[in-house]
C-alpha cells in the first residue's frame, strides 16, 4: 500500500472526464484527508479502478440523503414602490451539487471512503431520486456489505450487485427505513412493552373486585 | 412383508445451522453451513439479529449526546467509539485538544485494549475445553477491570471522552495505584503468553486452523490483529497517528501464518504492549487542563473523517454536520464488519468442531457490526 500520491488529483481528473471537485488537508502528523466529488456518477468505476491499481482499500461506504438547503429570506415579496402588482417571480432554481444533481432533499449523497496506508480519500457521487449507481463489489470485496446496507436503508439502486439481499434488516420490513420518520417506540420494537401492559391489564382485572 | 426397493439418494452435502445463539460468545449471528461429512463446504451468514438503528438515532441527538450514544455501541471497544467520533467533530470545529488530554485518551484506550484482548484469548481457552486456563486469564484480566473501576469508576463504559478532551484526570495517588496494577499485570501477561506459545492443548487446536492468507486478508480488507496475524502490518497508531501516539513508542506486531494461534498471539502481545504504552504515557504526562470545558461545543457545518486503532483494529468514523444541532449523518465502520467476510476463507475446509474456535478468532463484535 502507498500513501496518497501527490499527483492524485490530476490522475483522477484524467479518468473522470466530467470533472472532480478536489479538496485535501494534511494534519500536524502528516496524515492527509482528501475529498473528491464526482461531477458524473458514471465516473465512479474508472476512479475506483485507478485507486485499486494504487493499492487503495475501500474502507467504508456511507449513503445519506441530505435535506434541501434552507430557503433564502423572501424579502422581495414586499409590494413594489409604484404599487403595481409584483412582477411574476421566476421559479427559483433548485440548488444543485457540483455535478448538477438537484439538491431538493431527495438526492442521495454516496461517499466511498478509501484508505491509502493511513491517508483517506473520500469519493463522493450524487444520485438523483430514481437514479442508480454501479456496484463496486466486482472491484472491491469490501463494497459488498456496504452496498447492501445502502440498498436497505435508502431507495437507492445499486446496479449489478452480485448479491442484493437484505443485510441487517428483515425482508418483511418496508424498504428505505432511513427515508421515513420512525417513532422511537417502533424503532426499538416495543412489542414486549405492549405484551407487558396487556399482562398488567389482565392481572388488574383479576385483582379488582 | 417385504421392504420395497426404495431408491436411495444420499445428498452430497448437508446444511447445518450454527447459531444464532452462542457460536462463540453470547451474541447472535447465524451461520448456514454446508458440510460434506464433517468438513465445511460453504458458509452463508445471516445478520441483523441485534440491529438497533443507532445511526438513525444519532441523527436525532445533539452532538454532545452522540458522544454518549456512541460509547454504548459496543462494550469492549467503548472508549474507541466516542474517541473517534469526538475526533471527527473536533476536525470540523477546528478544536485543538490540550496536550494532557491526548495522553489521557491514550491511557483510556490502552487500558481497554488490555481487557478486551485478554477476554478474547480467555474465550479461546474456554472453547478448547481448557477451563483452568480460561479462568486464569479471566483472573488476570480482572486486574485491568480493577484499573477501569478504580480510575474511571466503571468496569466497561469508561465515560472518559468528551469533545475537546477527556472527562477524567489523574492525580498522584491514582497514578501510583495505576502503576502498581500495571506492575502486577505485566508479569502475569508474560506468563500467559508463554502458556499459549507452548501448551500442547492450545497448539493442537489452533496451529494451522482457520488460515487466512495474506492475499485473502488484503482482498477482504481486514484490519487489526486479524490482518497483522496474516502479515498485513497495518496499525492506525503508526499509519495515521493521532492523540499522543506520535510521542510514544508502539511496537509493530505481525505474524506470517494467519491461523487462529497467530491471531491469539498478536492479541496477547498487544495487550502486553498496551501496558508499556500506558507506562510511557504516565511518564510523559504533561501538566495542564484535561479538556477545554466545552459544554456545548460549536460545530459548524462540514464533514470529517476520523480513525483510531480500537482493540479489534481500525475503527472509522464519518461525520457530516449542518446548521442544526444534530449530526446530519454519522457513519462508522467497525473492524468486525470485514472480518465476517474473511470467515468464509478461514472456514473453508475447516472441521465442524473448529467452527466456534475460528469464529472466536476474529474477536467478533456483533452489536458493533449491526449497530
Amino acid at each position: 500500500m502507498t500513501r496518497l500520491p501527490k499527483d492524485l488529483e490530476a490522475r483522477l481528473s484524467a479518468v473522470a472526464p466530467s470533472g472532480i471537485a478536489w479538496q485535501a488537508a494534511t494534519d500536524a502528523n502528516g496524515v492527509t484527508t482528501a475529498w473528491a466529488e464526482l461531477a458524473d456518477r458514471n465516473d465512479l468505476v474508472p476512479v475506483a479502478t485507478l485507486l485499486k491499481e494504487l493499492g487503495a482499500r475501500l474502507s467504508m461506504t456511507t449513503a445519506s440523503q441530505p435535506p434541501a438547503p434552507p430557503e433564502e429570506d423572501e424579502e422581495e415579496e414586499e409590494e413594489t414602490e409604484d404599487g403595481a402588482e409584483p412582477a411574476e417571480k421566476p421559479e427559483k432554481p433548485v440548488p444543485t451539487s457540483f455535478g448538477g444533481t438537484p439538491l431538493d432533499g431527495t438526492a442521495y449523497h454516496l461517499a466511498y471512503h478509501f484508505d491509502l496506508d493511513g491517508d483517506t480519500l473520500t469519493v463522493v457521487a450524487w444520485v438523483p431520486q430514481g437514479g442508480d449507481i454501479a456496484s463496486l463489489t466486482p472491484l472491491y470485496r469490501t463494497a459488498d456489505w456496504g452496498e447492501r446496507e445502502m440498498m436497505e436503508l435508502y431507495a437507492v439502486v445499486v446496479r449489478d450487485h452480485p448479491d442484493p439481499r437484505r443485510l441487517f434488516i428483515d425482508p418483511a420490513i418496508e424498504p428505505a427505513v432511513f427515508e421515513r420518520l420512525i417513532p422511537y417506540s417502533t424503532l426499538v420494537n416495543a412489542a414486549s412493552t405492549k405484551g407487558l401492559w396487556d399482562k398488567i391489564a389482565k392481572v388488574r382485572k383479576e385483582v379488582a373486585p | 412383508m417385504t421392504t420395497p426397493d426404495l431408491p436411495v439418494s444420499v445428498p452430497e452435502t448437508y446444511t447445518i445451522p450454527v447459531g444464532p445463539l452462542h457460536v462463540a460468545l453470547e451474541e447472535p449471528m447465524y451461520f448456514k453451513i454446508d458440510v460434506r461429512g464433517e468438513t465445511v463446504n460453504a458458509v452463508d451468514i445471516n445478520a441483523g439479529h441485534v440491529h438497533r438503528g443507532i445511526e438513525y438515532l444519532a441523527t436525532h441527538r445533539s452532538i454532545t449526546q452522540t458522544v454518549v450514544l456512541t460509547e454504548r455501541i459496543c462494550s469492549l471497544c467503548s472508549a474507541s467509539h466516542p474517541e473517534s467520533f469526538a475526533m471527527a467533530a473536533e476536525t470540523i470545529g477546528a478544536i485543538e485538544v490540550p496536550e494532557r488530554a491526548k495522553f489521557l485518551r491514550v491511557i483510556a484506550a490502552e487500558v481497554k485494549r488490555i481487557a478486551s484482548n485478554l477476554f478474547n484469548v480467555a474465550i479461546l481457552a474456554h472453547l478448547t475445553g481448557f477451563e483452568t486456563l480460561f479462568m486464569h486469564v479471566m483472573q488476570v484480566r480482572e486486574i485491568a477491570q480493577d484499573i477501569k473501576e478504580g480510575v474511571f469508576g466503571n468496569r466497561m463504559d469508561l465515560g472518559a471522552i468528551c469533545i475537546g478532551g477527556v472527562r477524567y484526570d489523574l492525580d498522584d495517588e491514582i497514578i501510583a495505584e495505576l502503576r502498581d496494577r500495571l506492575d502486577r499485570i505485566a508479569p502475569l501477561i508474560d506468563e500467559v503468553i508463554d502458556t499459549y506459545r507452548t501448551n500442547g492443548t492450545i497448539l493442537r487446536r489452533t496451529r494451522g486452523v482457520g488460515v487466512l492468507t495474506r492475499e485473502d486478508a488484503i482482498a477482504c480488507g481486514v484490519v487489526g490483529p486479524v490482518a497483522r496475524a496474516s502479515g498485513v502490518v497495518y496499525d492506525v497508531r503508526h499509519a495515521a497517528p493521532y492523540a499522543a501516539y506520535p510521542e510514544l513508542e508502539v511496537a509493530a506486531r505481525g505474524l506470517p501464518d494467519g491461523d487462529v494461534w497467530s491471531r491469539a498471539m498478536i492479541r496477547l502481545h498487544e495487550a502486553r504492549d498496551a501496558v508499556d504504552i500506558v507506562r510511557q504515557a504516565l511518564a510523559k504526562l504533561p501538566e495542564g487542563p484535561s479538556n477545554l470545558g466545552l459544554e456545548r461545543p460549536d460545530i459548524p457545518p462540514g464533514q470529517a473523517m476520523a480513525k483510531v486503532e480500537a482493540p479489534r483494529g481500525e475503527l472509522v468514523y464519518y461525520l457530516k454536520t449542518n446548521d442544526g444541532s444534530s449530526p446530519e449523518r454519522v457513519k462508522w465502520r467497525v473492524p468486525t464488519f470485514m472480518n465476517w467476510d474473511a470467515l468464509r476463507f478461514m472456514l473453508a475446509d475447516a472441521k465442524v468442531a473448529d467452527i466456534a474456535i475460528v469464529v472466536n478468532s476474529i474477536d467478533p463484535c456483533i452489536s458493533c457490526t449491526e449497530r
